[in-house]
């Protein structure tokens, strides 16, 4: 009998290299997104409500803005004796130390956090992905299907499967037949989304088998679920249907953001059934000035604004200075758009500055999305 | 820093001379401000600031909103192995009484705190006086003069009838305080530092005199005492009554004037909610207000300050108001002048007008 049902690993250490000057200094999981909340809070406010109290996080790069977020895992009560989070990065050993290698390599070096929690199903997560899910709901299909692995989909748009890892599952019991990473003539619409159920002793058998295979890349979709459909495990989906982003890059991150906007939008940041959790700053409430106009706006605490925002997220302790206009745009926390400044389709870093009276970004929507880096300076003729 | 030289004491358990709506379900030391704040929250976040660890609140008898806002202490550094939040017993007579807010007898009853202390100074602190300031300048100060008792005091920004004046004299020594501070004249913060031997020898020599405040008790040993004061020169704002909770609201319209409550530097702390940020719609107008998070605004809102949780509708109209968490003003609503307690959902359509100088009060809504 296992101590404990399930304990989630969550990966979080990737550059997110795409993300360009947002990841400059730190990891994506620890970028901020939607106002107040930063892109881990969703995996971690998912364990949370989905009653899983154990998570580790794995971490590598940039890790140090991270760690001091999740710290003890406490705003996702996740701060539990015997459970609760924890940051597991790379380390060394009597034998020497390794970067982690791969996804699977990652959790291959943890397995000793695994064997000491002891649990009978291991959930895998990325800790870039924007969803609400509950992991209650796909460990009772992997319990009901008897499988080794359950692998979560969802139906994405036939032009873009060529993006993603694509599986072809019988549709009569969702067991999996093919699973191909980016196929350049995908037979399904069916995408994986980097979500995974093992059962804890299939995990560590495929994780021990992989440590010790040369030509492995120790990546979970590359690797380590080709062969254990080789192997002929019982590997089924679990199809999910609802909002699931990866905001990987510059325009995935601006679009989503975009997509938090308008009446109705698909992911509803106010629902309290199933609430997005973050490490809050606590700043007053936000200040608008006699001059200053909100259309269409998220707007977080500690803002200041005395100009007009028009479609737009405006982070924590943000400010947009007398007669500025901000369009379309996203400001991260502390960004600063001072008097005059005119600021189009544009993401700002956090701490970023627009001086006094400087234009930025194209309302052509033909042309790259603007990016401030963090703590960047933008003056006239820049 | 931790500052090993002082332990804090708030008497959380008084309220206002005035009856009010707004304090029928809740004791003032938790009554809302700007938004998302409470009152205690000044008083624990300059104790906060200035490193002290270790703080007693002295409970009113209604005290379910004041405990579940205080939790463990943790926003205000206090859940801890040494030290920490302590929860005091009051009194809960003579709290609503005119003036001075530090009954003896209240102090006596928690004597073991002071006892048990390691610290050599307290922190004594009222919360109907909000304000933000470096209380460590204060201990050192009080520590160099070698006073017994250090009041803080400013110069009054206008007459109020129920704070205490501070008759000083040579040397900032204080000579005698009385009820009521004129405009200019030196209005008590209702905080101050007092030694700790101090404290414990007034426990004993005036135990005969419980009944009275800590202040009136010793007043004609000042002297004797050493009472000294210590100047404070920023914002503070004295909250006594609904006209003056209003008054005072308001004028934090200004970012100057709020900006000097709330400084990066010596952060306010009060409890986290999970609350998304607030949102705009399309066709919204809001100018010159305070909005906090998780607010929906679709319709207009001028110069007000809204708590967590509200949404004005489409057509609704909200001007000169102080709404408070999670009510609702349904499209073509209008606002104007008035204090909106919590819960409460106005219907369309319907007005709820106060003057500048009557304000409404719709109490809260208690949950069905």
């Amino acid at each position: 009998m296992s101590k404990k049902e399930c304990i989630a690993m969550l990966l979080a250490g990737g550059q997110g290299s795409r993300l360009g000057a947002l990841t400059s200094k730190i990891a994506k999981p620890a970028v901020s997104f939607g106002g107040k909340f930063r892109i881990i809070d969703f995996s971690l406010s998912n364990c949370a409500n989905s009653g899983i109290d154990t998570v580790g996080v794995l971490t590598q790069y940039r890790p140090y803005q991270l760690h001091e977020y999740v710290g003890s895992g406490r705003a996702w009560d996740l701060d539990e004796h015997g459970a609760g989070v924890s940051i597991l990065p790379p380390y060394a050993t009597q034998d020497g130390g390794t970067w982690y290698a791969g996804t699977a390599d990652a959790i291959t070096q943890n397995l000793d956090y695994i064997k000491g929690h002891d649990p009978a199903y291991v959930l895998i997560l990325s800790g870039d992905h924007l969803y609400r899910m509950d992991y209650r709901k796909m460990l009772e299909s992997h319990i009901e299907h008897g499988a080794d692995l359950t692998v979560s989909v969802m139906p994405v748009p036939w032009e873009e499967a060529s993006r993603f890892g694509i599986i072809t599952a019988n549709p009569d019991d969702g067991r999996i037949e093919k699973f191909t990473e980016k196929p350049e003539k995908p037979d399904s619409n069916l995408a994986s989304m980097g979500i995974y159920i093992f059962s804890t002793d299939i995990l560590v058998q495929a994780l021990e088998d992989d440590a010790l295979d040369q030509r492995s890349s120790h990546d979970f979709g590359k690797d380590i679920i080709p062969k254990l459909l080789a192997e002929g495990k019982r590997l089924y989906t679990y199809e999910f249907h609802g909002f699931w982003k990866d905001v990987g890059t510059i325009s995935s991150f601006h679009e989503t953001s975009m997509d938090l906007l308008g009446e109705n939008p698909e992911f509803d940041l106010f629902d309290k059934s199933f609430p997005v959790m973050s490490n809050d700053s606590t700043r007053p409430p936000h200040f608008i000035g006699p001059d200053g106009r909100l259309d269409d706006c998220l707007v977080s605490n500690g803002c200041r604004i005395y100009g007009s925002v028009k479609h737009s997220i405006l982070s924590t302790d943000c400010v947009v200075g007398e007669r500025a206009i901000v369009e379309d745009s996203v400001l991260l926390p502390g960004a600063i758009v001072k008097d005059g400044a005119h600021v189009v389709r544009a993401i700002l870093g956090e701490n970023a500055i627009v001086e006094e009276g400087v234009k930025l970004g194209s309302v052509d929507s033909t042309k790259d999305t603007a990016v401030v880096g963090n703590d960047v300076v933008i003056g006239k003729g820049e | 820093m931790v500052n090993r030289k002082a332990i804090g004491y708030i008497t959380a358990n008084y309220t206002s001379k005035d009856k009010s709506a707004l304090l029928e379900s809740r004791p003032l030391a938790s009554c809302p401000f700007m938004g998302r704040y409470r009152l205690i929250d000044f008083p624990l976040s300059n104790m906060m600031n200035a490193g002290i660890r270790t703080v007693g609140v002295v409970l009113p008898g209604n005290y379910r909103s004041l405990v579940d806002h205080l939790g463990s202490g943790r926003e205000w550094e206090l859940d801890r192995k040494k030290g920490g939040l302590f929860l005091l017993q009051g009194s809960a007579y003579g709290t609503a009484k005119h003036g001075l807010r530090f009954l003896l007898r209240d102090i006596i009853a928690n004597k073991m705190m002071f006892q048990r202390a390691s610290e050599p100074y307290v922190v004594m602190s009222a919360t109907n006086i909000v304000f933000n300031m470096n209380l460590s300048d204060v201990i050192d100060a009080h520590e160099r003069s070698g006073a017994g008792i250090t009041m803080i005091y400013t110069h009054a920004d206008r007459d109020v009838d129920d704070a205490t004046r501070l008759n000083i004299g040579d040397c900032g020594r204080v000579q005698a305080v009385d009820h009521g501070c004129p405009y200019g004249d030196n209005e008590f913060l209702d905080c101050f530092v007092i030694s700790r031997d101090v404290l414990l020898d007034i426990c004993e020599s005036y135990a005969s005199a419980d009944y009275l405040d800590l202040f009136e008790a010793i007043q004609d040993d000042f002297g004797r005492i050493d009472v000294c004061s210590y100047e404070f020169k920023g914002l503070a704002v004295g909250m006594f009554n609904e006209e003056t909770y209003y008054k005072r609201s308001m004028e934090m319209l200004n970012p100057d004037i709020m900006h000097q409550l709330f400084t990066h530097d010596r952060p306010v702390m009060t409890k986290a909610h999970d609350v998304a940020p607030a949102k705009y719609a399309t066709g919204s107008n809001a100018c010159n207000s305070f909005i906090s998070a998780g607010c929906h605004i679709q319709g207009t809102v001028r110069n007000s300050i809204l708590s967590r949780d509200v949404v004005v509708e489409s057509g609704a109209s909200v001007s000169n108001a102080i709404i408070m968490q999670s009510c609702v003003i349904k499209r073509g609503a209008r606002v104007d002048n008035a204090i909106i307690d919590k819960n409460n959902v106005i219907p369309a359509n319907t007005e709820l007008r106060g003057t500048p100088d009557d304000t409404l009060v719709v109490p809260k809504v208690p949950l069905s």
